[in-house]
């Protein structure tokens, strides 16, 4: 796969080793510009590796990698990436025992921002977020949500062409999560492409493409609508069992005899047909046991069919 | 490299340290606290040592020694009426010693068999009897000199005279010592903290996101913590001075750049440890390993270098700890000159420049693309 013209972000049979481990092994994809681009995968997937290459913390050991038009060959082009990207962690967002002001003016002074300049943009910052408290307000002292949004205004001070948010609304309130999203799409809308990676798979619809990454690898590049249809070609049915089913009955139905998938939700379980003349038979043997009907399936279905599915 | 990236992290690194009261106590209580416990209560001159006397001769003689013994200030005399009832003191921990003397003393004294006490000691407490001995043998020629009415004549005559420290005061020795360990246990658990705890949180990973250089990272979080570290050197050299009475006769130039290259060497080595362990609590664990403990213990602080077996002298060697030891005491109590001190001072660099070097790799290493 040749990179991909005018594209915000270009990965062609991307690797990285650590020793003998290969952390991540012949990922291909690009992002266009204006894109929400969901990255998902179990821990340990490769993800995050795949991120700190991009944001140019980490020289790839194959493949080609170019991030807003700049190829990444050294360290002396990851310094340029890395004028045009912004990073938000969820692991870290900012400094709790500085002021707002302080965050903001240390990352201002890290990327060597003019003050005029800086100033401008945080005031265009704060109204994009509707930041309403005192500048001088200590970070351990703003709720969860706002702490995300400054922390994202913080990542975007410098005014990056690339957005790279490593779950973004990890322990935040639904509210802050809905507003935060509302936040994303208003960049994506204004050129902005977003790189985001999440477990709230609600999240991840709003994404324009999802890529899936297991064991280092890809293994499924699409829109969430297009995810789904190619994971559940057949219908997905949500089965409630009518009585306590033993441990081996229940094993006995993952083997492939009548489903291509078949994963425990609490109580309930998915399951996909491998063929129609499969599920008769199923109903035929088990429908005194368990109640079904027709279900869409989710983004979580995908997942778990695709990435944990097959780890179980 | 940008200065005033490294003025940023600096100014962040100076707010962490004044807004985190644990941190802030270290820096500040921590000197207080270890110039006062050693300054004060480290006292290598025993004093008011318990003896338990027998005066079986109950003569002039035999009081004279005794009152030697109880004038001279190191001794409290607790006389006993029986032999047993002295040496049980000493059993019983009472006293550190029982001074025996028998019953002809006075007698053998002016005949020619010349006459005999016995001194009984508490051979498990160490860190005394050496001090009694000696004590013990002065007051004997004194009292001997008292007994006897004359001078006494040895055909060999030996004078003792201390240079720098006439009258071996301990602090005058314990407290520019208290320079290696309080700099040394700052700067080294600081660093320390300071460079995991970015590790820690994540905070590290955002840095590295910006355009700033590992150098820059390493300079503007240091440089506080060189401030804070000379900060403490003046304090202990004030309290020297002005509380201890301690005379400095060296140059001030030459302790300066005792105390940068002493620094450098173990804010190089907290980095070490902080980019290695990237957890603050391993960090401090192994900081005041290898910090504080050899500081104490094997920089000459307490313990003479010269009395360690010899492996322990060849892993001194291998300490700066020592070798800033050597260059604070010879400063502030002979006045020794740079070129006095070279082999310290080469030392110290050699040692400094080889930590700052891998240090420097490995932070480099972990933190590049």
């Amino acid at each position: 796969m040749q990179p991909t013209l005018n594209a915000a972000v270009s990965v062609t049979e991307l690797g990285v080793d650590f020793g003998n481990f290969k952390a991540v092994n012949q990922v291909s994809f690009s992002v266009a510009p204006g894109e929400i681009f969901g990255f998902l995968g179990a821990n340990g997937a490769g993800k995050t590796t795949t991120i700190r290459v991009l944001c140019g913390l980490l020289i790839p050991t194959r493949g080609t990698v170019t991030v807003a038009g700049i190829p990444y060959l050294s360290e002396e082009s990851a310094d340029r990436i890395k004028e045009k990207v912004g990073y938000m962690s969820q692991k870290f967002t900012l400094y709790n025992d500085l002021t707002v002001a302080e965050n903001l003016n240390f990352t201002a002074s890290l990327r060597k921002l003019e003050r005029t300049y800086y100033l401008k943009r945080k005031k265009e910052l704060f109204d994009f977020i509707t930041f309403d408290k005192p500048e001088s307000t200590m970070v351990k002292d703003l709720p969860g949500g706002m702490k995300q949004q400054v922390s994202l205004a913080a990542s975007m001070l410098h005014n990056p062409e690339i957005i790279f948010l490593d779950e973004p609304t990890a322990g935040v309130t639904s509210a802050a999560r809905e507003k935060f999203w509302s936040l994303i799409k208003s960049l994506a809308k204004n050129g902005k492409t977003i790189f985001v990676t999440s477990h709230y798979m609600d999240e991840v619809e709003q994404c324009d493409r999802i890529a899936l990454m297991r064991s280092g690898e890809l293994i499924a590049l699409d829109s969430p609508k297009g995810l789904k249809e190619s994971t559940f070609p057949h219908p997905l049915y949500e089965l409630t069992p009518k009585r306590k089913i033993p441990y081996s009955e229940i094993e006995a139905l993952r083997s492939p005899d009548y489903f291509d998938s078949f994963q425990a939700y609490g109580l309930r379980f998915h399951a996909s047909p491998r063929t129609a003349q499969s599920w008769n038979e199923f109903l035929m043997r088990y429908s005194e046991d368990f109640d079904s009907q027709i279900i869409q399936p989710t983004l979580e279905d995908v997942f778990i069919r695709l990435v944990e599915g097959q780890n179980r | 490299m940008k200065i005033a990236r490294i003025k940023a992290i600096a100014k962040k690194e100076i707010f962490h340290v004044v807004r985190d009261p644990f941190t802030l106590a270290l820096a500040l209580l921590l000197p207080v606290m270890m110039v006062t416990i050693f300054g004060l209560a480290i006292e290598f001159n025993v004093q008011n040592i318990k003896i338990a006397v027998y005066d079986g001769d109950q003569t002039q003689s035999s009081r004279k020694l005794i009152d030697t013994l109880a004038s001279s200030g190191y001794f409290l005399i607790d006389s006993f009426p029986t032999q047993f009832a002295a040496i049980h003191q000493v059993d019983a921990e009472s006293d550190r010693a029982a001074l025996m003397i028998e019953p002809e003393f006075e007698h053998h004294l002016w005949s020619d068999r010349g006459a005999r006490a016995q001194l009984v000691l508490d051979g498990a407490d160490n860190s005394t009897v050496g001090s009694v001995v000696g004590y013990f043998t002065a007051m004997q020629d004194l009292a001997t000199h008292k007994i006897l009415g004359s001078p006494i004549t040895t055909p060999v005559e030996v004078k003792t005279r201390f240079l720098f420290n006439p009258e071996l005061n301990s602090r005058w020795f314990v407290v520019p010592g208290l320079l290696v360990v309080v700099v040394g246990i700052l700067s080294i658990l600081l660093t320390s903290l300071t460079v995991a705890r970015e590790y820690e949180n994540g905070s590290m990973e955002l840095l590295l996101s910006t355009p700033v250089e590992p150098i820059e990272i390493i300079l503007g979080k240091l440089a506080p913590y060189v401030g804070l570290g000379l900060s403490a050197v003046v304090f202990v050299y004030i309290i020297a001075r002005v509380f201890f009475h301690v005379p400095f006769l060296g140059s001030h130039f030459t302790l300066i750049l005792g105390c940068v290259l002493f620094l450098s060497t173990y804010l190089a080595q907290g980095l070490l440890i902080s980019v290695t362990t990237r957890k603050q609590q391993v960090a401090m664990q192994i900081a005041m390993m290898s910090g504080l403990l050899p500081s104490i213990l094997l920089s000459g602080f307490i313990f003479a270098i010269e009395s360690m077996p010899l492996f322990f002298r060849g892993l001194t060697a291998a300490l700066p700890a020592r070798w800033f030891m050597v260059i604070c005491r010879d400063t502030f109590l002979k006045g020794s000159s740079l070129y006095a001190l070279r082999y310290s001072f080469l030392a110290l660099l050699l040692i400094c420049t080889v930590m700052v070097v891998i240090a420097s790799k490995k932070f480099k290493r972990d933190v590049e693309p």
